[in-house]
């Protein structure tokens, strides 16, 4: 879901870009005061991680191939404001030394992986925990990245390279991450059961993180 | 205080395995016709020939010129993601040490 550059209007790009500034500004402020020490390790081991999941392409037999994105992981394991500026940084490393996403659209790119699908998940998480964190967890990573490929597709239906075929990108981006999301809640839910088991200690602790308001 | 984390061994030999699978999932990935839903869109549509290369990646498409494609992704992860856990690690220290972030 990595979008090129050359595939989005320039207005479009600059757009979504102040407006992933501005998030992950607000976003930084809010980890600024709440961040213990101890969590530096577990962010940079969480983006780490990410980072080499992402290289994992999940070959699905019919042509087509998925790789975990894991923003509503980071959002669940390190809470939304420090899951967003981790996700942030990956995506940032994978246009600059990579060339995976462009960068001109770098801002949009950050704003479906890191912001959409991170908060979205968050939120999905956060609604769904009480009937149980497993399942909470697994909708959060499919609907999460669901969320951030509609915005994907809303950002390239809304430009003259796709000729502005706003349903097309819609539907191509929300179906096939609907499906290819099955993935990704069930890597999400896994991973983060075997975490929570293995170390309850590592989830966030603070109120604060988890709030927007 | 300890910088080091107990579980930072075990969370750093996970890595090296994630790191160690990325060449046989491209290998598998390859061998299906890689397309995600985004290539879809960009051929439905004929977007797909105005896609440019970002020109100051050093190791463009996760590989690494004159390396074979299996040594090029390998390298590309462990450079990844060692840069990833360093910006990463230093973002926390810097966000952490912040006396008074308003």
């Amino acid at each position: 879901m990595h979008i090129p550059d050359g595939y989005v209007d320039l207005l479009i790009a600059l757009l979504f870009g102040a407006l992933s500034v501005a998030i992950l500004g607000l976003a930084a402020r809010r980890v600024g005061r709440e961040l213990p020490e101890h969590r530096a390790p577990l962010l940079g081991v969480v983006a780490a991680g990410i980072f080499a999941a992402q290289m994992l392409n999940w070959p699905i037999p019919g042509g087509t191939s998925a790789h975990f994105v894991g923003g509503a992981f980071a959002a669940i394991l390190l809470g939304p404001h420090l899951g967003a500026l981790c996700v942030a940084t990956v995506v940032t490393i994978q246009a600059l030394v990579f060339g995976d996403g462009g960068l001109v659209v770098l801002g949009a790119n950050v704003f479906n992986m890191a912001i959409v699908e991170v908060y979205v998940g968050y939120g999905i998480y956060r609604l769904l925990a009480p009937y149980g964190e497993f399942r909470a967890a697994f909708a959060a990573g499919w609907l999460g990245i669901t969320a951030g490929a509609l915005t994907a597709g809303l950002q390239l239906g809304l430009s003259s390279a796709f000729e502005y075929e706003l349903l097309t990108t819609l539907s191509i981006m929300g179906v096939g991450h609907l499906v290819l999301g099955l993935i990704e809640g069930g890597i999400t839910a896994v991973v983060y059961r075997y975490l929570a088991n293995a170390r309850p200690d590592l989830r966030p602790t603070t109120d604060a993180e988890v709030s927007l308001s | 205080m300890s910088a080091y984390p107990d579980w930072l061994p075990r969370a750093l030999a996970v890595l090296v395995v994630l790191t160690l699978l990325a060449p046989v999932f491209g290998w598998a990935a390859g061998a299906v016709g890689y397309a995600e839903p985004l290539e879809n869109a960009a051929e439905a549509t004929g977007a797909t020939d105005s896609a440019e290369a970002v020109d100051i990646a050093l190791l463009p498409d996760y590989s690494v010129a004159g390396l074979g494609s299996a040594t090029g992704t390998f390298v590309s992860a462990v450079v990844g993601t060692a840069l990833t856990l360093v910006v990463a690690v230093g973002i926390g220290r810097l966000l952490g040490s912040e006396p008074n972030a308003e």
